[in-house]
C-alpha cells in the first residue's frame, strides 16, 4: 500500500486567487519537459479522487469556503501543498483588507514551496516530499 | 372440476360479478365481489391449464343469446356515434350491422359443431387475463377509492368496475372461440368496454379519446365481418379450425389479411396507433389492463392464431413488416416522451408489434419468442402500470422530470418500478428473452428483406434500451440530503397486486426454462415441429443459448460481495462535487455571483425538436396507411 | 452447447481471472505508448496497478448507499460476460449482460445528484447507443453467416471470420475507441489527464468503488479485444495481433483527434456501421455464401 501511495500520487490544482504564474507552472511540469506523469502524477480534476491538492494564490474571504469545501471532499489520505509565496503566506498581498494570509488560514497545510513564481523542478521537488510524508518516511520539515 | 364448468366459470363469472359490482354501489360489496371474482378466475385458470383442452358447444340457446347481443351492441355503438356527432362510428357502426344482419339472417349462417375451442393457446392467455387480470382488479380497487377521493366525489364506480370485469370475461370468450362470429360479438364486446372506460372521466377529452377508440375498434369489426363473408363464400364455414386446416386460396389470404387489420386495430399498430396514446387519459387500471397486459393481446393473439396457417407466404412477411415497423418506429418515438404514460404507451405498441413481428416470422423459434415475449410482457407492462398509477396518485403528475428522489419520497413503490423497468430491457427476465430470440429469427426472412429487417430491429432495440436506461436513471436520482428514505405503507390492494404481479414475473423469469418446456412448447407444437427442448440452466436453442440461472447467480453476487465490501469498507455519504461551491445543508444547490444561492438544474435527454411526436406521428400514420394497403394488394393481386 | 472439457475450462477459467491483470498492463501499455508520442517518458508499465492499489486504501467517500452495490454490479457482470465468452456462450446474450454492467454504471452516475456525474452518465448512455448497433450487428453477422450465435460455432466454422465480414471488422474500431474513451469519442469521462466534464461519469466515484469500476473497465477492454480476435479464431495468436492492431490504431486516433461531440458520435457510428455492415450482407448474398 505504502508502495502504491508513492507510486502513484493523483493532484487536484486549485487556484484559488492566483496570478495564474505558479499555475503556469505547475502546468509546465505537466509537459514533455518535465512531465511528472512518470512519477504516477495525473492531474485529475475530482477532489473525491484526488490525493494531493496543489493551491495556489492567497486565501481571501470568499475562496476559504470554497478551499475548505475542496479540502474536506478529499478522502484520506491526502496532503497539501502551498505553490508559490502567495499561498504560503500571502506574498505581496498579505496585508490586504480582503485577505486572509496564506491558504494555511484555513486549511493544514504539509508542505510549502515558495517562489514567485515557483519554478517546476521546485513544486516538483515539493510533491515528491508530500509523498515521502504521505508515506510515512519524510522529516515533518518544510522546504 | 371438469373443463365446462371453468370455461362456464371464465366467462361467466365476470358477467355476473360485473352486474353485481354495477347493482352494488358500495365500496365494501365491491370489494367483496372483486376479491371473490379474482381468486376464483386465478384459481380457475390455473385448473384449467392442469386440465388441458378440449371442444365445446354450448348449444343453441347460447348462440341466440351472442346474436341477440352482438345486435344490442351494434345498435348501442351507433347511438353512440349520433350522440357524438362522429360519423366515423356511424358509419362504422352500419357498416358491420347491415352485413352481419344479412349473415346471420338471409345468409344462413352455417353451424358449427365445436363453437368453443379451448387449445393450449387459449389456455396461456386464459392464465394471463386471469391472473394478470385479477390482480388489476384488486389494484383498480385501491386506485379508484384514492383517485375519486381527489375528485369530486361522483360515486360512478359501480359503472367502472362494471366494465372492468367485463372484459375479463370477453376476453376468455374471445380466446375460447372457434366461431368467427363468436370472436367477432367477443372482440366487439372489449370494443365497448375500452370506449366505455377510456370516456369513463366524462370530460372533452375523454370523450373524445373514448370515440377515437371507438371508430378504430369498430374498423377492427368491419374487418372481421368481411372476413366472415370471404370464409363463409370462399369455404362455406366460420368455423376457425377449419379454416386454418383449409387448402389456401386467394379468398383464405384476404380473409386473414383482414383479420390480421382487425388485430391491428386491436393492438393499436401502425396506422392505427394514436388510440392507444390517447386513451391514457383514462384511470391507471384501463391502462394496466387493457392497454397492455389484457385487452391489447387479443389482437395479438389473432394474429398467433392464424400464423400457422400462413407460413412461408407473402402476406406473412407483410404482417411481420408491419410488426416490426411499428417496432421501431414507437421505440424511437418514445425517447422524446416525457409523461409516464405516453412512454409505457409506446413502448406496449412496439412490444406488440416485436411479438407480431415473431409470429408472423412463422418459425418454430419465433412462434416461441412471440408467446414468451407475450407472457412476459403482460406481467412487467402490468406491473408498471400500476406502478405508474401510484406514483401518480401521489405525486399528481405524469412528468417523469417531476418524478425524482422517488427513492427517498416512496422508497417502496420505487424500488419496485426500477425492477418493472429493468424487467422490460435487461437480461435476468423474460422480455429480454424474448428479445433475444426474436434477434435470432430477425434474418430467417426472404434475404434482401431480411435485411431491412435486420436494420429495424437493431435500431428498435437501441431505441428502447435508451429510453428504459435513461428512464431508470432518472428515477435513481437521489436527493443528497442523507436523510433516511421516508416510511411508505402501501394499501394492502397495492401490496397484493403488486407483489404478486412481481413475484409471478421473477419466479417466471428464474423459471423460464420450465416456462419453455411446460407452457411455451406444447403450445409451438402444435403447429411445427419440436422447437427446443432446453435445459432449466441454459435454455439453448438453434441459434444460441441464452444463460438465465448463471446471470441470476451473478445478480446474487453482486448483492453478497458487494454487500460485504460496503459493510466491511463502509462509506461516508458525501455531497456531489460542484466545484467546491456546494451550500451547507442544501444539496441540490450551489453559491453562484455575488454569493446567491442558485439550485441546479437537470433537465432529462429528449431529442427535441428532432424525434418529436410533431414531427414523426404524421409521417408513421402515412407510412402504416401504406404499408397496410400493400398488405391488401399483396394478396388481391 | 457450452464446451465442458475439463481442460477448456480451466484454461478458460484462467483466462477470466487474468483479464483484469492484462487489462491493466495494457493500460499501462497505453499510457507508455501515449507518453512517447508526445514525446515524453510515460508512467512505469505496471502504474495502473498502484493506482488502483493506491486508490482501494482511501478513505471511503460514496454518494449513497446504492453506488458501492452498482460498482460492484459493473464489474461483477462484465466478469460474467467475459466468462461466458471463454466458455463459448451465446455472443448476443454476452452482449446484453455488458449492456446490464454499463447500466449498473450508468445508474450509479445518475444516482448520485451531481451535475457532472449525471451528463457524464447521459453521455455514456449515448455512447452505449453509439456502440451496441454495431456489436448486435456484428452478432447477427456471426447468426447469419455460421448458424448461431455461439463463440464455439465461430471456432466451427471454416473460414476466418475477417476474410467473411470484414466490414464488421473495420467497424469494431469504433467500437473499441467509444470503450477506451479515446478521442474522438471520449465525451463521457475520458481516461487519465484527460478531463471532460471533471471526470464525467466517474466523478463521484472515489476510492474502493472507483477501483471496482477501474477494474471492470479494464476487463471490459479485455473483453473487446478478445470479440476481436474471434475475427481470426483459427489462429487464435493471429487473432490477438489484430485485435492488438485495433488497439494500437485507437491510440494513435487518440492523439491525433480532438474530441467530438456526441452528435458526430452518434452520427458516425451509426452510418458507418449500419451502412458497412448491411453492405457486407448484400456483397454475402449476392456472392450465395448466405
Amino acid at each position: 500500500m505504502t508502495k502504491a501511495r508513492l507510486k502513484s500520487l493523483w493532484v487536484l490544482h486549485y487556484d484559488c486567487g492566483s496570478c495564474n504564474g505558479c499555475d503556469i507552472e505547475i502546468l509546465a511540469a505537466l509537459t514533455p519537459k518535465f512531465d511528472v506523469e512518470r512519477f504516477g502524477i495525473v492531474n485529475i480534476g475530482d477532489p473525491k479522487q484526488a490525493d494531493v491538492l496543489l493551491v495556489t494564490g492567497p486565501a481571501n474571504h470568499r475562496n476559504q469556503r470554497v478551499l475548505r469545501n475542496l479540502y474536506d471532499q478529499m478522502p484520506k489520505p491526502k496532503m497539501v501543498i502551498a505553490v508559490g509565496t502567495c499561498a504560503c503566506t500571502g506574498g505581496v498581498f498579505h496585508n490586504c483588507p480582503n485577505v486572509l494570509g496564506g491558504i494555511d488560514k484555513v486549511i493544514p497545510v504539509d508542505v510549502y514551496v515558495p517562489g514567485c513564481a515557483a519554478r517546476p523542478e521546485q513544486i516538483i521537488d515539493g510533491v515528491v516530499l508530500a509523498m515521502e510524508k504521505l508515506a510515512g518516511k519524510a522529516p515533518q520539515g518544510e522546504e | 372440476m371438469n373443463t365446462e364448468t371453468l370455461v362456464a366459470v371464465n366467462i361467466g363469472l365476470p358477467i355476473v360479478s360485473a352486474l353485481a359490482a354495477f347493482l352494488f354501489n358500495h365500496r365494501k360489496a365491491r370489494e367483496g365481489i372483486v376479491s371473490v371474482t379474482a381468486l376464483t378466475l386465478i384459481a380457475s385458470s390455473l385448473l384449467l391449464f392442469l386440465n388441458g383442452g378440449m371442444e365445446l358447444s354450448p348449444g343453441h340457446s347460447y348462440e341466440m343469446m351472442v346474436v341477440a347481443l352482438d345486435f344490442v351492441l351494434l345498435f348501442y355503438f351507433l347511438y353512440q356515434g349520433f350522440k357524438a356527432l362522429n360519423w366515423q362510428v356511424v358509419v362504422l357502426s352500419l357498416g358491420q350491422l347491415v352485413p352481419a344482419a344479412y349473415f346471420e339472417f338471409v345468409l344462413d349462417a352455417p353451424a358449427i359443431e365445436a363453437v368453443l375451442v379451448i387449445d393450449r393457446l387459449s389456455i396461456l392467455m386464459t392464465l394471463i387475463i386471469n391472473v394478470v387480470g385479477s390482480m388489476v382488479l384488486v389494484y383498480a380497487l385501491g386506485y379508484m377509492a384514492e383517485h375519486e377521493s381527489h375528485q369530486v366525489g361522483r360515486g360512478r364506480q359501480n359503472l367502472f368496475f362494471f366494465y372492468l370485469v367485463l372484459l375479463l370475461g370477453a376476453m376468455n370468450g374471445l380466446v375460447y372461440s372457434n366461431s368467427l362470429y363468436w370472436l367477432y360479438f367477443f372482440w366487439e364486446v372489449t370494443t365497448l368496454c375500452c370506449y366505455e372506460l377510456i370516456r369513463y372521466e366524462g370530460t372533452e377529452e375523454a370523450i373524445e379519446n373514448g370515440v377515437r377508440a371507438l371508430w378504430m375498434g369498430l374498423v377492427g369489426g368491419v374487418a372481421m365481418i368481411a372476413a366472415m363473408y370471404l370464409a363463409n363464400y370462399g369455404y362455406g364455414t366460420i368455423a376457425i379450425d377449419e379454416l386454418l386446416a383449409a387448402i389456401p386460396s386467394r379468398y383464405l389470404y384476404l380473409a386473414f389479411a383482414l383479420m390480421a387489420i382487425a388485430a391491428f386495430t386491436k393492438s393499436a399498430q401502425l396506422p392505427f396507433q394514436s388510440w392507444l396514446i390517447g386513451a391514457m387519459v383514462a384511470p391507471t387500471p384501463v391502462s394496466a389492463l387493457l392497454h397492455s397486459s389484457t385487452m391489447v393481446n387479443a389482437g395479438v393473439y389473432l394474429i398467433l392464431r392464424i400464423a400457422p396457417a400462413i407460413q412461408g407466404t407473402y402476406l406473412t412477411y407483410g404482417i411481420a413488416f408491419i410488426g416490426i415497423f411499428s417496432f421501431m418506429v414507437t421505440a424511437i418515438i418514445a425517447l422524446s416522451q416525457k409523461l409516464s404514460k405516453k412512454i409505457l404507451a409506446y413502448s406496449t405498441i412496439g412490444n406488440l408489434g416485436l411479438i407480431i413481428f415473431c409470429a408472423a416470422m412463422n418459425t418454430p423459434l419465433s412462434y416461441s419468442a412471440a408467446t414468451i415475449l407475450l407472457l412476459f410482457h403482460s406481467m412487467s407492462k402490468g406491473l408498471l402500470f400500476m406502478c405508474a398509477g401510484v406514483i401518480e396518485n401521489r405525486l399528481h403528475t405524469r412528468q417523469i422530470e417531476d418524478w425524482k428522489g422517488l427513492i427517498g419520497r416512496l422508497p417502496v413503490t420505487a424500488a419496485i418500478t426500477m425492477v418493472g423497468m429493468v424487467s422490460m430491457f435487461l437480461p435476468l427476465f423474460g422480455v429480454l428473452l424474448g428479445k433475444w430470440a426474436a434477434i435470432g429469427i430477425t434474418a430467417t426472412a426472404p434475404l434482401f428483406l431480411s435485411i431491412v429487417m435486420i436494420a429495424m430491429m437493431v435500431i428498435g432495440s437501441s431505441a428502447t434500451t435508451l429510453f428504459w436506461a435513461k428512464w431508470l436513471g432518472h428515477f435513481a436520482i437521489t436527493p443528497m440530503s442523507g436523510a433516511e428514505p421516508a416510511e411508505e405503507d402501501l394499501p394492502a390492494a397495492y401490496k397484493i397486486s403488486l407483489y404478486s404481479i412481481l413475484g409471478l414475473d421473477i419466479a417466471a423469469s428464474l423459471g423460464s426454462g420450465l416456462v419453455l418446456n411446460k407452457v411455451v412448447a406444447p403450445i409451438v407444437s402444435l403447429n411445427y415441429g419440436e422447437v427446443w427442448d432446453t435445459g432449466i440452466l441454459v435454455l439453448s436453442s438453434q441459434v444460441g443459448a441464452f444463460m438465465i440461472l448463471p446471470l441470476w447467480g451473478a445478480l446474487a453476487a453482486v448483492f453478497i460481495v458487494g454487500g460485504l465490501l460496503y459493510r466491511s469498507k463502509g462509506g461516508v455519504v458525501k455531497p456531489p462535487y460542484m466545484s467546491g461551491e456546494n451550500v451547507e445543508g442544501e444539496p441540490e444547490a450551489f453559491r453562484s455571483t455575488a454569493d446567491g444561492v442558485v439550485k441546479y438544474q437537470i433537465a432529462g435527454m429528449f431529442f427535441d425538436p428532432e424525434i418529436t411526436e410533431a414531427r414523426w406521428v404524421p409521417y408513421s400514420t402515412l407510412a402504416g396507411v401504406f404499408l397496410n394497403m400493400m398488405l391488401l394488394a399483396l394478396v388481391i393481386l | 452447447m457450452v464446451d465442458t472439457m475439463n481442460l477448456d475450462y480451466i484454461l478458460a477459467m484462467l483466462y477470466v481471472l487474468a483479464a483484469p491483470l492484462m487489462g491493466g498492463l495494457m493500460v499501462g501499455l497505453d499510457r507508455k505508448i501515449t507518453a512517447r508520442m508526445q514525446g515524453r517518458v510515460g508512467p512505469p508499465l505496471l502504474q495502473p496497478f498502484y493506482d488502483v492499489v493506491k486508490l482501494w486504501g482511501k478513505e471511503p467517500f460514496i454518494s449513497s448507499r446504492m453506488q458501492p452495490i452498482l460498482a460492484t454490479g459493473y464489474l461483477v457482470f462484465i466478469f460474467t460476460g467475459l466468462t461466458l465468452l471463454a466458455l463459448g456462450g451465446d455472443l448476443l446474450h454476452i452482449l446484453f449482460t455488458l449492456t446490464l454492467a454499463d447500466v449498473c454504471l450508468i445508474v450509479s452516475a445518475y444516482n448520485s445528484e451531481s451535475p457532472y456525474s449525471n451528463l457524464g452518465g447521459r453521455r455514456e448512455l449515448l455512447a452505449m447507443l453509439s456502440y451496441e448497433p454495431i456489436m448486435v450487428l456484428t452478432a447477427m453477422s456471426i447468426q447469419i453467416v455460421t448458424g448461431s450465435f455461439l463463440v464455439s460455432g465461430i471456432f466451427r466454422y471454416g473460414t476466418p471470420l475477417l476474410l467473411v465480414m470484414p466490414a464488421a471488422f473495420v467497424a469494431q474500431i469504433l467500437v473499441l475507441v467509444i470503450d477506451m474513451k479515446k478521442s474522438p469519442y471520449d465525451v463521457s469521462g475520458s481516461g487519465h489527464a484527460h478531463q471532460e466534464l471533471v471526470r464525467g461519469v466517474y466523478t463521484e466515484f472515489s476510492g474502493y468503488t472507483m477501483a471496482l469500476v477501474e477494474l471492470g473497465h479494464w476487463t471490459k477492454t479485455v473483453f473487446i479485444l478478445s470479440l476481436i480476435s474471434l475475427f481470426w479464431a483459427h489462429n487464435l495468436l493471429f487473432g490477438a495481433v489484430l485485435a492488438l492492431a485495433l488497439w494500437f490504431a485507437a491510440i494513435l486516433a487518440d492523439n491525433v483527434y480532438p474530441r467530438l461531440n456526441w452528435k458526430s458520435m452518434l452520427k458516425t457510428t451509426w452510418l458507418t456501421g449500419f451502412t458497412l455492415i448491411l453492405a457486407n450482407f448484400v456483397v454475402l448474398i449476392v456472392l450465395e455464401v448466405i
